[in-house]
């Protein structure tokens, strides 16, 4: 097995069966439905115009290629959107480097060659992001090839390998064809995601939006800039747009349709699941910068009379954000708030005990309570969860730490 | 453009918001350089030299609005559609050209900081240094509310140097006549006449206020639907760098070329000279425009020169990166700064020939910054329905064959 680069290969000299120099390499196309790593044809400029070299007939690669069959026999190329062209689509392009979870350029691609049969297997292991293939582009032809080899010998190199690439494709049909679906992308935590698609630009940004599975890009909408959040669902269909906006935490979902133009907010409710579309209606009218507007209206209640069953049962049934759960809340027959139990009480209680002998003295606050004062009640009791009751005692909804840290960040 | 999220040049995008990246690229084209070349053109011709100001505005205007419209189409800057279309090696020595001229044009910064200071006595081995590393804090450790602040007010002074004008008490009709009259014949044969015209161009458009342009309208995240805005952004702040431009060149035609003074060897000479005809308070604000100019440039090229010579070439670049993550970023920046104030205190440098090595590295590479421009603009693929319209070409490329003209003539003319 050897390595070879594609600088390397781009330019170099072709010949065929008969040792004749047929013409130069051009190109280096990967057929992604057929194999993913896999080196379909070269393409080579020849006197009579562009030829696709089959990858199956290559005896030698690197400053020559040469070839078991003859120029004759090598197909005219013809326009394909379903190939990846290395030079293309790759070199000097960004992509995504799910290892190291940034966005970075293509400076070279690295390929295994080796023997199989008769013929030689040309196969993409990895690209080059560093210094090394910069040099050797930048320096190929102006210095000799001994110099330049000892050259970069000496540079370390910054390899991706290729399972950790995810290519940018702003073209779906495209996309589509050439098997990107940013798998390794949507395995990262949301904060990641959110921060590589930060570094987007924004046809890209939309690419990776129409790709994710919903309740990925839901999480990860929450966790980006708010500006930036409204020129992606402003970009994505309202359908699209509606339902990842129904994964979104309520809360998060109404501060985000409250930033962007009434008519695309009115369309997105329009197409939402109609208790997920009351929920955040409700919420849309609150200020954002009150209490109500940081609330969100998934929380656990249950009766004062319950007990540790009951909640541990109201728990499991539970579907909204992992935060708001670090406390139950008791209610009353008309649903007033009476109690608070946090979670950890719970855990550690057997579950015939009644909630209301474990209920600790709680804090609330009204619904148009100026976020300022919320994060300062948050500071004063050390609270993790703040509970939002109206006029008549109702507990409305429930505001948690993060939300707080999200806010108080946002204004540095 | 995969850039600087929390970093300086983000901070600034923001800040843009209010005043808009069209407004402060103008600004900072109106550095030290410009500021003498205008009061040299002013001192020299008086107001025979006020017909450049329309077409070098149309002209600026023209080259502005499509770098802005690309930031906005495509979302990604200058330097990384160059790398992408035309490739590493295009680019890298594009990179090195831009290091080149604005090291350049970072020095003739400091050297406006240091000579403005001196016309009040401070020494040159005082204001230097002080003002470097003002300059370093100011965007390492500043934070975005104090630099915000500290550049509208930057921006805003500007505005001395239309009081300068007024305050020069020109005679208004003459200056109005010959901004709207023909340059006559004589003035065309007349060598100098031709060489000064050339310097104005050149010091209006320059290579490095597009790349800074299209980042800065990436960086503040303006899409198509918002270019509207954007376009009226860049226009409105051509015309008011313009019209700066135009009260310098009147300020210096009413009063030095009147009084017969038609030698200035730099801006703090201009407003040192301008003292016994225009008054105190003419003075005073020449030269303390001069020394805001230059400072706000100062704090702009470093900075910006070190984000997109990075993002170009695909190398970590972000003050939210510590040292060792983005070291080739770091080490541009510091170096930009350090070696820029540095030579200004090394008696005996030969500082002009570093001044006319930028200038002809700059003239180089604006022909090849122009025509990609053109080319990128005009790529259905890349712009979509963006791309120039026909009428948009013709007068673009006028522009940019005039531009090449005047530029080519600029550097065979240096000596």
């Amino acid at each position: 097995m050897s390595l070879v680069a594609l600088s390397e290969l781009l330019g170099a000299p072709v010949r065929d069966a008969a040792g004749v120099a047929a013409g130069r390499v051009r190109e280096i196309a990967v057929a992604p439905q057929d194999h993913p790593t896999r080196v379909a044809y070269l393409v080579v400029r020849t006197a009579s115009g562009e030829r696709a070299l089959p990858a199956d007939s290559l005896t030698a690669c690197g400053a020559t290629v040469r070839a078991n069959t003859n120029l004759e026999s090598w197909d005219r190329l013809a326009p394909s959107d379903g190939m990846l062209f290395l030079r293309r689509d790759l070199l000097d392009q960004q992509i995504i480097d799910v290892h190291g979870r940034k966005v970075v350029r293509v400076n070279d691609v690295e390929f295994d060659c080796s023997p199989v049969n008769s013929h030689l297997s040309l196969d993409v292991v990895s690209v080059d992001v560093g210094a090394k293939g910069a040099v050797r582009r930048l320096m190929k032809g102006v210095v000799p090839a001994f110099t330049l080899r000892a050259l970069l010998d000496r540079i370390p190199p910054r390899f991706i390998p290729w399972k950790y690439v995810d290519l940018l494709e702003t073209d779906p049909a495209r996309r589509v064809k050439l098997k990107i679906a940013y798998e390794g992308l949507s395995k990262l935590h949301p904060a990641d995601i959110a921060d590589i698609v930060e570094d987007l630009p924004p046809a890209e940004r939309e690419a990776v939006f129409e790709t994710l599975d919903e309740e990925v890009a839901a999480s990860t909408l929450e966790e980006i800039d708010p500006d930036i959040q409204v020129s992606i669902v402003e970009s994505l269909d309202s359908n699209r747009a509606a339902d990842i906006v129904e994964e979104m935490d309520p809360d998060a979902a109404a501060d985000l349709l409250g930033d962007l133009p009434q008519e695309s907010t009115g369309q997105i409710l329009k197409q939402m699941d109609p208790a997920e579309r009351q929920e955040v209606s409700q919420l849309l009218e609150f200020s954002e910068h009150t209490a109500a507007g940081r609330m969100t209206t998934d929380f656990v209640a249950v009766s004062e009379h319950g007990t540790v069953e009951d909640a541990i049962a109201a728990i499991r049934k539970f579907e909204g954000t992992r935060e708001a759960l670090a406390t139950v809340y008791l209610v009353g027959r008309h649903h007033q708030l009476v109690g608070a139990v946090p979670l950890v009480q719970i855990a550690v209680s057997s579950p015939s005990t009644a909630l209301s002998t474990l209920q600790e003295q709680y804090i609330s606050c009204a619904p148009d309570t100026p976020e300022g004062e919320v994060a300062a009640l948050f500071d004063k009791y050390n609270l993790i969860t703040l509970a939002v009751v109206d006029e008549q005692e109702r507990l409305a909804g429930v505001i948690t730490a993060d939300d707080v840290i999200s806010m108080l960040r946002r204004k540095h | 453009m995969t850039i600087f999220r929390r970093g300086f040049m983000r901070r600034l995008a923001i800040f843009a918001a209010v005043i808009g990246p069209g407004f402060i690229t103008a600004s900072v084209d109106n550095d030290a350089g410009g500021i003498f070349t205008y009061s040299l053109a002013g001192a020299q011709f008086g107001y025979s030299m006020l017909w450049t100001m329309g077409p070098i505005m149309v002209a600026l205007i023209v080259i502005q609005e499509m770098a802005a419209r690309m930031g906005a189409v495509t979302g990604k800057g200058l330097s990384d559609l160059i790398r992408e279309e035309f490739g590493l090696r295009i680019t890298f020595l594009m990179m090195l050209a831009l290091v080149v001229t604005n090291f350049g044009n970072i020095v003739a910064e400091f050297a406006g900081v240091a000579s403005s200071l001196e016309l009040f006595g401070i020494s040159r081995y005082i204001v230097v240094p002080v003002a470097a590393a003002v300059v370093w804090l100011m965007v390492v450790k500043g934070t975005y509310a104090s630099v915000e602040k500290i550049f509208l007010l930057a921006s805003s002074f500007y505005v001395t140097y239309i009081i300068a004008g007024l305050l020069a008490g020109p005679d208004w009709s003459a200056a109005a006549v010959a901004t709207v009259s023909r340059p006559g014949i004589e003035g065309i044969r007349n060598y100098g006449y031709l060489f000064m015209v050339i310097g104005l161009v050149g010091t209006t458009i320059a290579p490095w206020m597009q790349f800074y342009l299209q980042a800065s309208i990436v960086e503040k995240g303006v899409t198509v639907r918002q270019y509207r805005a954007s376009r009226w952004d860049v226009i409105l702040g051509c015309i008011f760098a313009n019209v700066v431009a135009w009260f310098i060149i009147v300020a210096c035609a009413a009063t030095l070329y009147s009084a017969g003074h038609h030698e200035i060897k730099d801006a703090a000479d201009a407003a040192q000279a301008l003292r016994p005809l225009a008054g105190d308070y003419a003075y005073l604000l020449f030269a303390g425009g001069l020394f805001n100019a230059s400072l706000f440039a100062a704090s702009i090229l470093p900075i910006s020169t070190s984000y997109v010579v990075c993002e170009g070439l695909g190398l970590e670049s972000g003050l939210d990166k510590r040292f060792d993550e983005a070291p080739a970023f770091y080490w541009l920046y510091t170096l930009l700064i350090v070696a820029g104030a540095g030579v200004l205190l090394i008696p005996g440098f030969p500082l002009v020939h570093v001044m006319v090595l930028s200038q002809v590295v700059n003239g180089i590479v604006l022909p090849f910054v122009l025509v990609f421009m053109l080319v990128l603009t005009n790529d259905r693929e890349l712009m979509g329905k963006h791309t120039n319209s026909r009428f948009f070409n013709v007068v673009a490329w006028i522009t940019v064959v005039a531009m090449i003209g005047l530029t080519v003539a600029m550097v065979l003319t240096q000596k």
